[in-house]
C-alpha cells in the first residue's frame, strides 16, 4: 500500500514531483500564498510555474490536473491539481484531488504534496484519495517490466500540522487496508479462493485482536444449516461459516480499550461468499461467467470492515459472519424442486439454484439474532441482476425494516461516496414467494426480483432490526471512477466503517 | 359506471344491504354471534355473508382511517356480491361524507368491466348502488368529486382496454374530441401540421404504420390566472416493436401501450366534471409503432422538435421519442408550471418494483413528494427512483445530440443488465426544458394481473385518480 508520510513544509524538495493542489479561485492567475512551498517554487523557478499553468489553462476544476515537466530547481515535475470551489472545499473534494494526483506522480519515485493551505482532515481525505487509486492487483502478472510498474512508494504530504494529520490517519489508513484486503478478496480468482482459502485468509485478522471461529461442514450439518449445505453440496470445494468478532467496546477481545465493561449487544454484519458462481444445475450463460469470481463480495466487504474496524480499535462491539460456498453443477448439486429445512426451521423450495445467495445468508441470518442478539444486522450480497436492471451501478441498493437505521446508512455511504438508494418492501411483494409445497420458494419470478430477494431475507430476520445491500451492481466498476480504479471497488467497507463511527462508538 | 343515489334510509327493493366495519368495531347485534362464528373482525379484505336474522353482507374496512380503507371495503362489497345481484345498499350512516363517497367510489371501480366486444351469454351483473346516508345532502359534495374521479379512471380503462384496431391513432383523437361535452377544449393535431411544426420524433415512430400519428391537446381553464400544471401522455396505440419486433408471446397487452395517454386523458376528465379551479392541459402524444416500408430504423438519427438530434439504437424504445416531442410541446407552447408525464415505458421498471408500484423520477423533489403522496391516498402507489450522472453519460452519441438508449449488451454481466428505466427518465429529463418535471413508468401497473379492492383483471386506469388527487392537493391553493 502506497504510504503516507505527513511532513512539515519546511523544504522544497530537490528532485522528484511537487503536488499543488489548487482551488478554482487560487488557479494559475492568483499570486500563490506568501511562505509556502508553492511560492517558493515560483521563486526558485523565476515564476515557471505560474506561466505553465496559465498556458495549460488550468482553473483548479474538481479532479482537473495540469503537469509541468521539468520546470528548474530540479524538480522533475509540478503537478497541479483542482480542488473544485473554494467556498465548497470538503472531504470529497479533497479526496477527489487526492485520487486525481495519484495517476500523475505514479511513475516518481518522489513526490511531496504542498497541502500547507489545507486543514488536517482535508489533508487526511486527499491522503485517502490517492492510497485507494493506487490500489492495483498484480499478483498474477508475471511478465510486467519493471519500469511498467509504478514507481512511487511513499507519498510525503507538507502540512501546517502533521501531528493532527498523522492521528486523523491513523484510523484512515486502518479503513484503507480494509478497503485493500476487501479488494484483493474479490480480484482473487475462484480456483485460489475457494470457501477454505477465504476462511484462511479471514484468519489473519486475528493478530489485530479479532477473534475469529470457522465451522465446517460438519459442524454446519450439526446445526442444521441445510439451506446454505445445498447450495455448497454440488462443489468439491467444502463450504464453511466464518464468524469474526471484534469486541473493542466491552473489551473481551484482545484490541479492547476496558476490560471492565460489560457486554453490549453487538453490531452485526454478514456477507454473501460464493466464491464462485457457476449458477448450479440453472447454469448462467457462458458469456461473462468469470465475473462470477465476485460473487463473494458482500463476505470481501464484511472481512474488509473488520480488519477496518480493529486496526483503528474501534470502541464498538462487532460480530461479522459470513457464509463461504461455491455453487457448482454436478452429480451431487442440489435440483430445481428441491426442498430444504433451513437452519430457522422454515422450508424452502428451491425452483432456480442460481438464486443461491438468499439461501446462504437464510442461514446465516438466523444463526446470528439467535446466537449474538444483535442491535442490528446489515448483509451484503452481490444478490440480484435485478438491481442493476433498477438502478445501474451508482447506487447500492439498500432495503430495511427499519427507518432510522436505513437513514444512517445512507449518509454514511453519501459521505463516504459509496452511495445507497432505499427500495421498497411489502406484503404485496411477499406473496409472490408462495410455494404451494413448502413454506416458500427461494425466487418469485422476473417483475421486482430485487425486492422478492429482500422479503425473502426478511423471513430470517425474525423480526429484528435489519438492512440489506444489493450490491451487485456496485462491487465491481467497469470503469474507473474517483478514488475507485477498474476492478474490485470493495464497496460497503467504508460505508459501514463510517456508519460505525458516526453512530455507534459514542 | 354504476347508477349511484343518495338515501337517508335503506330504499324497500332487492337491494342487498352492506355493511362495512372497522377492524375490532362492534359488530351490530343482529350480526354479533354470525361475526364471531365466522371470526369476521373486520380486517381490510374481509367479507360475511350473512343470511338470518336478515340478509346482509359485513366487509372489513381495516383501520377504517382513510377514505381508501371505505373505497377498498365497497370494492370488496361489490367482489363478494353474486351474479343474480343488481343492486347494493351501502349503509354509510355514521360516516364522515368523505368516507361514505369513498365507500361508493371503490364499489363502482371494482365493478367496471368491459363487455363490449362480448356478443353471447353476456352475464347481467350490478347496476344500481344506493349509499344511505345520514344527511344526504351533505354527502353530495363529497360524493361529486369522489364520482367525477371514477369517471376518469373508467374511461382511462376503457381506453385502454379497447383493442388496437377499434383504436388507431385517430380513433383516439376522435373519442377525445368528444370531451368537449365535459367542458375541456380539444386541440388535434395531423401529421400533415405536426411535419410543418417539426415533430420529428412522433413522425418517425408512426412512419411505420397506415395509421399515422395525432397529437391531442386537452385543456382545462379551470378558474383562470395561474398557469396550467402540464400532463403528457404515451399513447402508443400498439406497439410491434417496429423493425426490433417483440416476441409473439404476450404481445396482445401492447395494445395497452397507450395507457399514459389514457391516464391523462382520465384526469382531465375529472378535472372537468369537479370544476376544478385548477388550470390544467394534457399533451397526448398518439402513434401506432408497425413495422412497414416506411418504418424508422435502428441507426436513423431523428430531429426532434426541441432541434436535438436523436440517435435511434432500438425501434421498441419508442414511448421515449414520442414523449420527447411532447414534451418538449408542453415545456415551451404552454407555458407550465409543472409536468407530470405517464408512460408504459420499461421493462426494466417491471424487472425493478414488480406490478406493484410505479416508478418515480423526477428533477422537482416537493413535486415528487406530492406525486407520491396523491398516489398512496388513492391506492396508486408510485416509488422515487434515482437519475444519475452515469445515466446521462450512457446516452452519449457517437453521432447525434443523444442517443435514445444505451446499446444492447453493454450493460454488466454480459450485457444483458441495463438501467434502462433510468436511461429513459435521464433521456427524457433533457426535454422538460427546466420546467419541474415528474415522470411515472407505469409499465407494471397499466394492467392488473389479478383482481383487487379496486378493480378487476385488466386495464387498471393506473394515474387518473393520482393526477386527479395531486391537482387537489397541490394545485388548488387560493381556491377560497
Amino acid at each position: 500500500m502506497l504510504e503516507i508520510v505527513f511532513v512539515k513544509p519546511d523544504a522544497l524538495p530537490r528532485s522528484g514531483a511537487l503536488v499543488l493542489p489548487l482551488a478554482e479561485a487560487e488557479g494559475a492567475a492568483a499570486a500563490p500564498p506568501p511562505g509556502g512551498l508553492r511560492q517558493r517554487a515560483e521563486e526558485a523557478t523565476g515564476g515557471a510555474i505560474g506561466r505553465a499553468l496559465e498556458a495549460a489553462a488550468f482553473k483548479g476544476r474538481k479532479g482537473q490536473t495540469a503537469t509541468v515537466w521539468a520546470p528548474g530547481a530540479g524538480l522533475s515535475r509540478v503537478v497541479a491539481v483542482g480542488l473544485g470551489k473554494a467556498a465548497e472545499l470538503s472531504a470529497e473534494a479533497a479526496e477527489a484531488a487526492g485520487a486525481a494526483l495519484q495517476p500523475a506522480v505514479a511513475n516518481e519515485a518522489e513526490a511531496v504534496v504542498a497541502a500547507e493551505h489545507l486543514p488536517p482532515a482535508l489533508a487526511v481525505a486527499l491522503a485517502m484519495g490517492a492510497v485507494l487509486r493506487a490500489y492495483r492487483f498484480d499478483r498474477y502478472r508475471t511478465k510486467e517490466q519493471e519500469e511498467d510498474k509504478p514507481k512511487l512508494r511513499r507519498l510525503a504530504i507538507a502540512t501546517a500540522d502533521p501531528d493532527a494529520a498523522r492521528a486523523a490517519w491513523a484510523g484512515q489508513e486502518a479503513v484503507a487496508k480494509g478497503v485493500y484486503l476487501a479488494r484483493d478478496l474479490v480480484s482473487e480468482p475462484g480456483n485460489v479462493l475457494t470457501p477454505a482459502e477465504m476462511a484462511e485468509r479471514c484468519r489473519q485478522l486475528e493478530p489485530l485482536g479479532v477473534e475469529v471461529e470457522i465451522l465446517g461442514p460438519k459442524e454446519m450439518r450439526k446445526l442444521g444449516f441445510g439451506a446454505l449445505l445445498g447450495v455448497a453440496q454440488g462443489s468439491a470445494n467444502e463450504p464453511r461459516t466464518v464468524v469474526m468478532r471484534w469486541l473493542g467496546r466491552s473489551g473481551a477481545g484482545k484490541g479492547g480499550s476496558n476490560g471492565a465493561a460489560a457486554a453490549e449487544k453487538p453490531l452485526a454484519f454478514l456477507g454473501k461468499g460464493v466464491t464462485f458462481d457457476s449458477g448450479g444445475i440453472s447454469i448462467k450463460p457462458a458469456q461473462s461467467m468469470e465475473e462470477m469470481k465476485w460473487d463473494m463480495a458482500g463476505a470481501g466487504a464484511v472481512v474488509g470492515l473488520m480488519a477496518a474496524l480493529a486496526g483503528r480499535k474501534a470502541r464498538a462491539d462487532v460480530v461479522g459472519l459470513v457464509g463461504l460456498v461455491e455453487n457448482m453443477p454436478s452429480g451431487t448439486a442440489q435440483r430445481p424442486g428441491d426442498v430444504v429445512r433451513s437452519y430457522s426451521g422454515q422450508t424452502i423450495e428451491v425452483i432456480n439454484t442460481d438464486a443461491e445467495g438468499r439461501l446462504v445468508l437464510a442461514d446465516l441470518l438466523w444463526y446470528c439474532q439467535e446466537k449474538y442478539e444483535p442491535r442490528f444486522m446489515v448483509d451484503l450480497a452481490t444478490l440480484t441482476g435485478a438491481i442493476i436492471i433498477s438502478l445501474g451501478h451508482e447506487h447500492a441498493g439498500l432495503f430495511s425494516n427499519d427507518d432510522e437505521l436505513a437513514q444512517r446508512i445512507l449518509a454514511a455511504g453519501k459521505a463516504v461516496g459509496e452511495n445507497c438508494w432505499r427500495m421498497p418492501l411489502g406484503e404485496a411483494y411477499d406473496k409472490q414467494l408462495k410455494s404451494d409445497i413448502a413454506d416458500m420458494k427461494n425466487v418469485g419470478g422476473r417483475p421486482a426480483g430485487s425486492i422478492t430477494a429482500a422479503q425473502f431475507l426478511q423471513r430470517f430476520v425474525n423480526g429484528k432490526p435489519w438492512a440489506h445491500l444489493d450490491i451487485a451492481g456496485t462491487a465491481w466498476a467497469s470503469k474507473e471512477k474517483g478514488s475507485t480504479p477498474k476492478g474490485a471497488s470493495g464497496f460497503g467497507v467504508r460505508l459501514l466503517e463510517r456508519l460505525v463511527a458516526e453512530h455507534y462508538e459514542g | 359506471m354504476l347508477k349511484v343515489r343518495l338515501h337517508r334510509a335503506p330504499p324497500e327493493g332487492a337491494a342487498l344491504r352492506v355493511l362495512p366495519l372497522a377492524e375490532g368495531a362492534a359488530v351490530p347485534e343482529p350480526f354479533r354471534a354470525a361475526a364471531a362464528a365466522a371470526r369476521f373482525t373486520g380486517r381490510a379484505g374481509q367479507a360475511l355473508h350473512c343470511l338470518v336474522p336478515e340478509r346482509a353482507l359485513l366487509v372489513g374496512a381495516g383501520p377504517a382511517a382513510a377514505p381508501l380503507d371505505f373505497a377498498r371495503a365497497g370494492g370488496g362489497a361489490v367482489a363478494q356480491a353474486d351474479e343474480e345481484t343488481r343492486a347494493l345498499a351501502l349503509d354509510a350512516r355514521g360516516l364522515p361524507p368523505e368516507a361514505a363517497a369513498a365507500l361508493a367510489a371503490g364499489a363502482c371501480l371494482r365493478a367496471w368491466r368491459c363487455d363490449r366486444y362480448r356478443t353471447k351469454d353476456v352475464k347481467p351483473g350490478l347496476e344500481r348502488l344506493d349509499l344511505v346516508v345520514d344527511r344526504p345532502h351533505a354527502v353530495a359534495p363529497a360524493w361529486e368529486r369522489a364520482a367525477a374521479a371514477v369517471r376518469g379512471c373508467l374511461l382511462a380503462r376503457d381506453l385502454v382496454a379497447e383493442p388496437a384496431n377499434h383504436l388507431t391513432p385517430a380513433l383516439f383523437a376522435e373519442r377525445m374530441e368528444r370531451l368537449a361535452e365535459d367542458g375541456l377544449a380539444v386541440e388535434v393535431l395531423g401529421p400533415k401540421r405536426l411535419a410543418k411544426l417539426g415533430f420529428g420524433a412522433l413522425l418517425a415512430v408512426g412512419g411505420g404504420s397506415a395509421n399515422p400519428p395525432r397529437l391531442v391537446v386537452l385543456r382545462w381553464k379551470g378558474a383562470g390566472g395561474a398557469a396550467p400544471v402540464a400532463f403528457v401522455g404515451k399513447g402508443i396505440c400498439f406497439d410491434t416493436g417496429g423493425l426490433a419486433l417483440k416476441p409473439a408471446e404476450g404481445m396482445e397487452e401492447m395494445r395497452a401501450d397507450m395507457a399514459g395517454a389514457a391516464a391523462c386523458a382520465g384526469a382531465m376528465l375529472a378535472l372537468a366534471l369537479r370544476r376544478s379551479p385548477a388550470p390544467a392541459v394534457a399533451v397526448l402524444a398518439l402513434a401506432e409503432n408497425a413495422i412497414g416500408a416506411a418504418s424508422y430504423r435502428p441507426g436513423d438519427v431523428l430531429r426532434t422538435l426541441s432541434g436535438r438530434t436523436v440517435e435511434v439504437l432500438d425501434t421498441d424504445a419508442e414511448g421515449r421519442l414520442v414523449l420527447a416531442d411532447a414534451l418538449h410541446y408542453a415545456a415551451t407552447r404552454l407555458a407550465p408550471r409543472a409536468i407530470v408525464d405517464l408512460a408504459t415505458l420499461t421493462g426494466a421498471i417491471v424487472t425493478a418494483l414488480g406490478h406493484h408500484r410505479a416508478g418515480l423520477f423526477a428533477t422537482d423533489a416537493a413535486l415528487a413528494a406530492q406525486v407520491a403522496a396523491a398516489g398512496e391516498a388513492v391506492g396508486e402507489p408510485v416509488w422515487p427512483m434515482p437519475i444519475g450522472e452515469r445515466h446521462r453519460e450512457d446516452l452519449r452519441s457517437d453521432i447525434a445530440d443523444l442517443r435514445q438508449c444505451a446499446p444492447h449488451g453493454s450493460g454488466a454481466w454480459g450485457g444483458r443488465f441495463l438501467p434502462d428505466a433510468c436511461h429513459a427518465a435521464a433521456f427524457l429529463r433533457a426535454f422538460a426544458e427546466g420546467v419541474p418535471w415528474a415522470h411515472l413508468d407505469i409499465a407494471g401497473v397499466a394492467l392488473r394481473k389479478e383482481a383487487d379492492a379496486l378493480g378487476p383483471e385488466g386495464a387498471s386506469g393506473f394515474g387518473a385518480r393520482l393526477l386527479d388527487a395531486l391537482v387537489a392537493m397541490r394545485f388548488e391553493e387560493g381556491k377560497g
